[in-house]
């Protein structure tokens, strides 16, 4: 079930008035069963596999408690297997087969091993991490069991965040199925608006913008490098809108029932360096890795080749984790690369500044620092949205020569895009350098506040896309 | 357990919900009545020769179909060869369902001598992209009650979406804007409809293979069946006609050779060019692969209609 469609609307009415309605000790098993309509929407045998990972780390969780000593570290690495397991099967099985078969192929042989004809189960990465740090942190000390296996299935499948995160962590989540939310006209109000604000994200622009990318990315040869330039730039902020847009619907419906769910971007296309863009970006993925990933790695309190290449495995282990294509772990590496550069550059940088004169222009200072990052970040979405690396190495030869005229198939088309990416980089950049002024969502005159968001959601319908279909990272 | 959040009435939450309701009908209401007043005022552009061809239009010979009607069927050579007044009301990507509602609109109106339907290769192809273009259709939804059937096609809830008078005109702000200036005026002129294209084919020739397994939309089957029923029902003269590709190709469309079969079960005249060497031996009759030029156009339109005569 798509946020982005009627079926969703109704499901949504209908499960918030009767969690309003029920009991406070029966709301748990409501959104648990709807849950799972929601997830069994898509495709309802993959039901399966959740209930197989929610019942291994359901017990998981218990055994680690009760034991002691290298008993609960045996029960600990039982959970993350069973977890990366299925992500292996389900996500990465084809392409590390598909890799053996040509690495044999050069030597001349044939690969046995058949090819699985199946489909990834939708959101598999985000539910399965967000398990995962379900018995990491009750084997660190940091969260007791839940022995409740109802309240246990529903932190991993709580249909709000169930596809597509914020991947949770369980002591922010798990003690708020507990807790007894009253029915609170400012905060219904509140999750409404978020979600207002998520849906013109993904129709207006995410999905706008997506009709040009689409038309260039998925015919790469016939098109221009002026075309490709541009349909990379629109794709940074369609990628973006579409993701954000998706975790604003997840926050705000969530926030309609009285629960919390962690920030998951805070403006990353004003970032001013590529480490600060981490971290705005995907914030629910990025501390995932930071916590479990990168500091039990020694982070940065190694020798420095060692943090170098702490950063850089997190990186690759980031690109393979959005997909099973070298597209993906090219897209980390040229990431991680970013983060060791500016750390190795940095003493250079700041003389060069220093040179140049430019910190004393503060403003011109960060204007180019904000682009600068939005630009690197950019180029390493080439290989995000292509289809494979040979079309990436094609989009960034045919951009580089900035030759042709750009591709409009229809004024209107390429001015909507525009209005759309104006209407954003207005709204970021009120909230990010002028936080107290022209503001209207929060205006302390109703009229006026409601005003916005109907305006909004008459953009909505005058000028979204109605037909546009999934969110991007549905697929990882 | 523990009990948090501030507890406000919902009395409260239902007298803002109705403010904002009202607030937001009010807007919708009053935004879709001046788009609708500006959508149907323009002069000119895609728009308005769709309104023309809906509303309007009362030619002997009606011509429907996609770009390949827009640019191949020559109006002027029509009515002079068959002395009947004669209006292309093909518009461009647009698939059966839109050339079925046109001719809804038209059987309502008046009885067309003749209807000629331009077929493509792909025409019953599976994908969402035709069910998309019905959005063309939307602001004719409300004074149009005979083709609301086929709108409904677009999507489950588009009922839903249609009680909102600005929805109709979703993504045509710009166009309308453009339809009601002296610019468009100036780019879309046609000759009742059509419009010729003067450049040559200057590509390598492209193979097609049809032999491959392609599954077809029983829906846009039905659609076209009905296309056909309609017609001869109605007794207007219905002839089908798949002009020229500039391909090679490899086997038979299985598009076409379905709209084949059910013609032939009416007894409607299936005219196939698709493959034909008299033209697709000669790249100068075309301007790409799908569209002859106006060179092409001429001896297309003619031939068709001494065929048609005869």
């Amino acid at each position: 079930m798509l946020f982005n469609s009627f079926h969703f609307l109704f499901f949504f009415v209908i499960v918030t008035t009767l969690y309003f309605l029920l009991p406070h000790n029966r709301r748990w098993l409501l959104l648990l069963l709807s849950s799972c309509y929601f997830y069994m929407a898509f495709v309802p045998v993959y039901i399966l596999i959740l209930g197989f990972t929610i019942v291994v780390d359901y017990f998981a969780g218990i055994f680690i408690e009760n034991a002691a000593g290298k008993k609960r570290k045996f029960f600990l690495v039982c959970s993350l297997v069973a977890n990366i397991g299925i992500l292996c099967v389900f996500k990465y099985y084809n392409f590390i087969n598909e890799n053996f078969s040509f690495l044999l192929h050069g030597f001349g042989l044939t690969n046995p091993i058949p090819y699985l004809s199946i489909l990834l189960p939708i959101g598999l990465s985000f539910h399965t991490f967000q398990a995962m740090s379900y018995t990491i942190e009750v084997y660190r000390g940091h969260q007791k069991t839940e022995r409740h296996f109802g309240i246990y299935a529903l932190y991993v499948m709580f249909y709000p965040q169930l596809v597509a995160g914020p991947i949770e962590r369980p002591q922010n989540l798990l003690h708020q199925f507990r807790q007894q939310y009253d029915f609170d006209s400012d905060r219904v109000f509140e999750g409404l608006k978020i979600m207002i604000w998520g849906l013109f994200k993904k129709l207006v622009i995410a999905d706008r913008l997506g009709i040009y990318v689409s038309g260039a990315y998925n015919n790469v040869p016939e098109q221009n490098g002026m075309t490709l330039l541009l349909a990379t730039i629109f794709f940074s902020f369609q990628v973006y809108c579409d993701f954000s847009g998706y975790s604003d619907i997840a926050i705000g419906a969530a926030k309609v029932m009285g629960f919390d769910l962690m920030t998951n971007f805070r403006r990353p296309i004003l970032a001013k360096s590529t480490g600060e863009f981490w971290q705005r970006w995907h914030i629910s993925l990025s501390t995932w890795f930071k916590d479990y990933l990168y500091f039990p790695m020694g982070g940065s309190r190694v020798s420095v080749p060692r943090w170098y290449m702490n950063l850089m495995v997190v990186f690759l282990i980031s690109g393979l984790w959005h997909g099973a294509n070298w597209t993906y772990i090219i897209w980390g590496g040229i990431n991680g690369f970013y983060l060791v550069f500016a750390i190795v550059t940095q003493k250079y940088r700041d003389r060069f500044n220093q040179f140049t004169g430019i910190v004393k222009r503060p403003r011109l200072h960060l204007f180019f620092q904000i682009s600068i990052t939005f630009l690197l970040i950019t180029f390493s979405r080439i290989f995000f949205r292509s289809r494979n690396i040979s079309d990436a190495v094609q989009v960034i030869k045919k951009i580089f020569t900035f030759k042709g005229s750009i591709f409009n198939d229809g004024t209107a088309i390429i001015i909507y895009c525009f209005f759309a990416i104006f209407f954003l980089l207005s709204v970021e950049l009120k909230k990010e350098f002028y936080r107290g002024s022209f503001t209207l969502s929060r205006h302390k005159n109703f009229w006026v506040r409601n005003s916005y968001y109907s305006f909004l959601i008459i953009l909505i319908i005058l000028l979204g896309v109605f037909d546009g279909g999934q969110f991007i990272y549905f697929q990882f | 357990m523990i009990k948090t959040g501030k507890s406000t009435s919902i009395k409260n939450f239902l007298f803002k919900l109705c403010a904002c309701v009202i607030l937001l009908l009010t807007i919708d209401f009053a935004g879709g009545k001046m788009l609708k007043k500006f959508y149907f005022m323009q002069e000119s552009g895609y728009d308005y020769l769709t309104t023309y061809s809906i509303e309007r239009a009362t030619p002997d010979i009606l011509i429907l179909g996609s770009s390949r009607a827009v640019n191949i069927f020559n109006t002027g050579i029509v009515e002079t060869q068959t002395g009947l007044s004669c209006y292309n009301a093909g518009r461009y990507g647009e698939p059966v369902f839109y050339h079925y509602a046109v001719l809804q609109a038209a059987l309502k109106r008046y009885t067309p001598k003749m209807v000629i339907l331009s077929f493509d290769a792909g025409n019953f192809n599976k994908g969402l992209e035709a069910y998309d273009r019905i959005a063309v259709l939307l602001p004719y939804y409300e004074n149009h009650p005979e083709i609301r059937p086929i709108i409904a096609l677009k999507s489950r809830y588009e009922n839903i979406k249609l009680l909102s008078k600005i929805y109709p005109y979703n993504s045509l702000l710009l166009p309308i804007i453009t339809g009601n200036s002296r610019y468009s005026k100036t780019k879309y002129i046609t000759q009742k409809g059509f419009i010729p294209i003067g450049k040559i084919f200057s590509g390598a020739l492209q193979t097609y293979d049809y032999t491959k397994e392609t599954s077809l939309d029983s829906t846009k089957i039905d659609i076209y069946r009905s296309f056909i029923k309609d017609c001869v029902a109605a007794h207007v003269q219905l002839h089908i006609v798949c002009p020229p590709y500039m391909i090679h190709a490899i086997g038979t469309d299985p598009s076409i050779t379905e709209a084949k079969k059910i013609a032939a079960q009416y007894h409607v005249e299936f005219l196939d060019y698709s493959n034909d060497t008299a033209y697709t031996a000669h790249p100068l009759l075309f301007a790409d692969y799908r569209h002859l030029n106006s060179t092409g156009v001429e001896v297309f339109t003619r031939s068709v209609i001494a065929k048609i005569h005869n």
